[in-house]
């Protein structure tokens, strides 16, 4: 099949409704104005945006998970800019189930199209057509989801015009009840106002607005903008210093159980006889729940009790004959060394599935004044989020209520039906903050396990914990991968030909089978987390060919932070890096040679050179002997970072003094969040280039806890600094695009220091 | 049993805890004071940092046995809104925390380092908070510290500097 068709056909069981469907116009996202349930006399406008008539507060229908990235301030933010109200007066309420609040652009940048076919205004026939389908798709099945830095891209326009048009509404009933004509009304902080004298504040014109038309919305313009581009505040602090910002695990309801959970030791295994007389004796313990597999999870046992204490004692306490899985018991060693056959016989024979061909590699191979080959491998890693894996449930009356830390409710709405054997209707999700995300809480698993237990409390509460045991040994992992990367070099020693095949587990089709069945087609189609990072290099390297061989390797996998651009920026940034080497370059002027069409990238990477002081970059900063620099570049989620870290080694470790990062997200919403996210990008991914690994043996994951499964504390972390690169594109993502370049911008530094390349992570065995 | 947690004595029935049980349990599952967070069971990552007599603690090994009799103080007595510790005011100067989960036993470890030692350096930091964050608010927690200690030391309103953001 042709790369084209397979693209399109590839939008899944999606392509059949696509006839006749196709000529509707796109499902509308604004809603109606009874969309959100009222109550205290509050006026629904749209299906975003309410206002309170007591005191003209706005109330924002919020359809996406606070988990650290700041989205509950940014999305307030802006309505509150489009409304002309501080953030202070912004309220928010969790979205219901409705399709409205699906996620359109998350789903429509999963597409594996060319970033250089695909620019804004500029896209090729066939990325309109698969984004204009994709984006039809999205909006009819409506999948609430948090992830992949999609949330302020996806809510841009349509928040903004919902806001914009509530404010036009608003002002509309105040023209009319004044009889002022609405050019003549000014707002300030939600108190709407005429110069003649009359004011009042938005509640008292709610209740007409929502029958007055908007007329013509006019969003403002970038010039006009109050809050957008400020460091504004985050809203949800207060609560997350006091102690008092209720996680999923922090739910208390009244009569509430306890439940702690032990899967079968081995991925995938089960269990034969228990005996339970043990546990049952110990005080606090209430009964042992059977648990099957809920949207991919393990079996496992649940014990119940009265406090997360008993209920692990009663856990421990257990005798149980566990078994292996039936099929397919795996072990990482054998995996890798399969990833690594998979991708060098793919190499040699142009396998594998081409993200992306330009040129004609084997031309360029014959043109080459010589060839370069390095092979790259990552390993699997766990997530451990810092709130342990949990859900309360509650099963009464036929109905069930789930309080989730999820970044899917929807998907967590109808894992807790099918678990509970009800309709989806009688199921309500509440939607926590969540202690940490990082597409691990985009797997719905534990919602399943926990309404099950439900069921058997007799309708008592009950709160799943998993213990930070089962959580790295029972997780969804970040697939391992290995790379060839291939270089056909000039006499110059520059690249007239890149091939890099690669070989790893698809996530996105296992992810759809376990937590979204009705959604799974009968065939894998091109997984673009597979090859992120490795087909969409902005590199002008003329003949390219870049494949990956999709394997199933048996090991549960996931999305983790940034995805399949975890690894695959180390493989291409610390081969890239390597190249330069081989010129005889510096890292920073070969790559922006390689720049020269790609205006933005060379941008953040000049950026970061300046401001770490990179020599022949700026004002040039000396470095202590002992002390060198690394620096890369990468795009994903629709941004563009850069990174220069600078380190010494201390006892052969890598000790970082210093990261620059440099970004174009696009346009800006809140600076101080972007740069939090840089932050927390940069040392979430070097503690999986330092020290992340998960060993897989006869099924059995060998890491268990921190202290086998290190992650940099206090004493490892740099300081760091984030520039933003002006733009006035739309906004790209932010929470996931500073963990990719960390990785190799380490490995890079410390060539500088040992002479030695490192192509394999993590960087400390 | 009897506990001292933030200068109230709070009766724990025998029936609901036992001696062996960490204290971070009776916390969270029998008193509902849930600002105490779980996150390993081991000690090792801190999320569950109450201060025991002034030091800081991990309360998820900490058997209720060793505590009795003792000061316990906890998230919940730290400061408020209202009467901000002077960590908390530095923590929303720097605007530290992301998801906010290890906040609460940070913000602990942080207040017993200030108690013993005012004016912390990078390696006094480094040693006392070792507790995990994953997502990264190192580099702010550090400076919200250095910002805590000077105004404790100046003893009156915190000034502290906005965070580092810089648009080129």
């Amino acid at each position: 099949m042709k790369r084209r068709t397979l693209i399109l056909s590839g939008l899944g069981t999606a392509t059949a409704l696509v006839v006749g469907w196709g000529v509707m116009p796109p499902r509308s996202r604004q809603g109606g104005a009874d969309t959100m349930p009222v109550v205290n006399g509050e006026v629904g406008l749209n299906g975003w945006i309410k206002i309170a008539a007591e005191d003209g507060h706005v109330i924002l229908a919020m359809n996406r998970s606070e988990m650290g990235q700041g989205v509950h301030t940014a999305l307030a933010m802006l309505v509150a800019e489009e409304l002309d109200v501080s953030l202070a007066k912004v309220r928010l309420v969790q979205a219901g189930p409705e399709k409205l609040y699906g996620n359109v652009a998350g789903f429509v940048a999963s597409l594996p199209f060319h970033p250089a076919d695909s620019e804004p205004g500029h896209e090729t026939r066939v990325v309109k057509t698969g984004q204009w389908v994709m984006a039809k798709l999205a909006r009819e099945l409506g999948i609430s989801m948090t992830g992949g830095s999609s949330t302020v891209a996806d809510a841009w326009d349509v928040l903004r015009l919902a806001a914009a048009t509530a404010r036009a509404q608003l002002l509309g009933a105040a023209s009319l009840e004044w009889k002022q004509p609405i050019a003549e009304l000014s707002v300030k902080n939600g108190v709407i106002s005429h110069p003649s004298g009359p004011q009042g504040h938005y509640g008292l014109f709610a209740k007409a607005a929502a029958a007055t038309p908007a007329g013509d919305v006019i969003l403002k313009t970038a010039k006009q903008w109050t809050l957008i581009g400020t460091p504004a505040p985050r809203t949800d602090l207060q609560a997350k210093i006091d102690g008092t910002a209720q996680f999923g695990i922090d739910v208390r309801l009244p009569d509430q159980l306890y439940a702690v959970v032990r899967h079968a030791p081995a991925i995938g295994g089960s269990y034969g006889a228990v005996d339970v007389d043990a546990a049952m004796k110990l005080p606090g313990v209430e009964r042992v729940v059977r648990l099957g597999t809920y949207a991919g999870s393990t079996d496992a046992l649940a014990v119940v009790g009265k406090t997360y204490w008993h209920a692990k004692q009663g856990a421990q306490a257990l005798q149980v004959e566990w078994h292996a899985p039936p099929i397919g018991v795996v072990s990482s060693a054998a995996i890798n060394q399969a990833l690594e056959r998979s991708a060098r016989e793919a190499a040699k024979s142009e396998g594998g599935f081409a993200f992306y061909s330009r040129g004609d590699v084997k031309e360029a191979a014959k043109n080459a004044a010589r060839q370069f080959e390095q092979v790259y491998r990552a390993p699997y890693l766990a997530h451990a989020t810092m709130e342990p894996i949990n859900c309360t449930a509650r099963v009464a009356d036929g109905k069930v209520e789930v309080w989730a830390p999820t970044q899917m409710p929807g998907a967590a709405r109808a894992a807790a039906a099918r678990a509970a054997g009800v309709s989806i209707e009688a199921v309500t999700v509440h939607v926590t903050y969540l202690g940490g995300g990082f597409g691990r809480r985009l797997d719905v698993d534990f919602v399943g396990q926990a309404v099950r237990i439900a069921v058997e409390t007799g309708g008592r509460p009950v709160q799943l914990v998993w213990p930070r045991e089962e959580d790295i040994t029972h997780d969804f992992y970040r697939p391992a991968g290995v790379a060839v990367m291939q270089a056909s070099l000039d006499a110059q020693g520059l690249p007239i030909g890149l091939t890099i095949t690669s070989a790893g587990d698809a996530i996105t089709p296992r992810w759809i089978e376990r937590g979204m069945p009705a959604l799974a087609g009968p065939i894998d189609t091109p997984d673009k987390t597979t090859s992120e990072g490795l087909f969409d290099l902005p590199y002008g390297v003329p003949n390219q060919r870049i494949a990956n061989v999709a394997t199933r390797s048996g090991v549960p996998v996931g999305f983790w932070r940034s995805v399949g651009h975890s690894h695959n920026a180390f493989f291409s940034e610390g081969f890239i890096d390597e190249l330069a080497s081989e010129a005889k370059q510096d890292p920073v002027a070969f790559r922006l040679a390689l720049l020269k069409d790609a205006p933005r990238h060379a941008a953040v990477l000049k950026l970061a050179a300046e401001k770490a002081g990179w020599p022949g970059f700026g004002q040039e900063r000396p470095l202590p002997a002992g002390v060198a620099r690394g620096v890369a570049l990468h795009e994903s989620f629709g941004s563009i970072v850069a990174q220069v870290v600078e380190l010494s080694l201390e006892g052969g470790k890598p000790k970082l003094r210093r990261v620059v990062c440099a970004a174009d997200v696009g346009t800006v919403v809140n600076p101080m969040i972007v740069a939090q996210q840089m932050e927390g990008g940069v040392l979430f991914g070097l503690s999986a280039a330092l020290y992340g690994r998960i060993d897989i043996v006869d099924s059995v994951v060998r890491q268990t806890n921190f202290p086998n499964y290190p992650v940099v504390k206090m004493s490892e972390s740099p300081r760091i600094e984030t520039w933003l690169v002006p733009s006035t594109r739309p906004p790209g993502g932010v929470g996931e695009p500073g963990t990719p370049p960390i990785a190799p911008a380490v490995a890079n530094a410390m060539f500088v220091l040992t002479g030695k390349r490192m192509r394999s992570l993590p960087l400390i065995a | 049993m009897e506990l001292s947690i933030n200068g109230q004595m709070r009766p724990l029935a025998d029936a609901a805890v036992d001696p062996g049980m960490p204290l971070l349990w009776a916390l969270r599952d029998v008193l509902n004071m849930t600002g105490t967070k779980f996150g390993c069971g081991v000690a090792a990552c801190g999320a569950c940092t109450v201060q025991v007599d002034g030091a800081a603690v991990r309360s998820c090994v900490t058997p209720l046995a060793s505590v009795a009799g003792k000061r316990i103080v906890t998230i919940e007595a730290l400061g408020s809104a209202a009467q901000p510790h002077p960590l908390q005011t530095a923590w929303l100067a720097h605007q530290v925390p992301q998801c906010g989960y290890c906040q609460s036993g940070m913000l602990m470890a942080a207040a017993a380092l200030l108690a013993k030692n005012p004016n912390p350096n990078d390696a006094d930091i480094d040693a006392a908070i070792t507790n995990i964050c994953r997502c990264g608010t190192y580099p702010r927690i550090r400076e919200a510290i250095k910002t805590a200690a000077a105004s404790m030391r100046a003893s009156n309103a915190p000034a502290a500097k906005p965070a580092v953001v810089r648009r080129a």
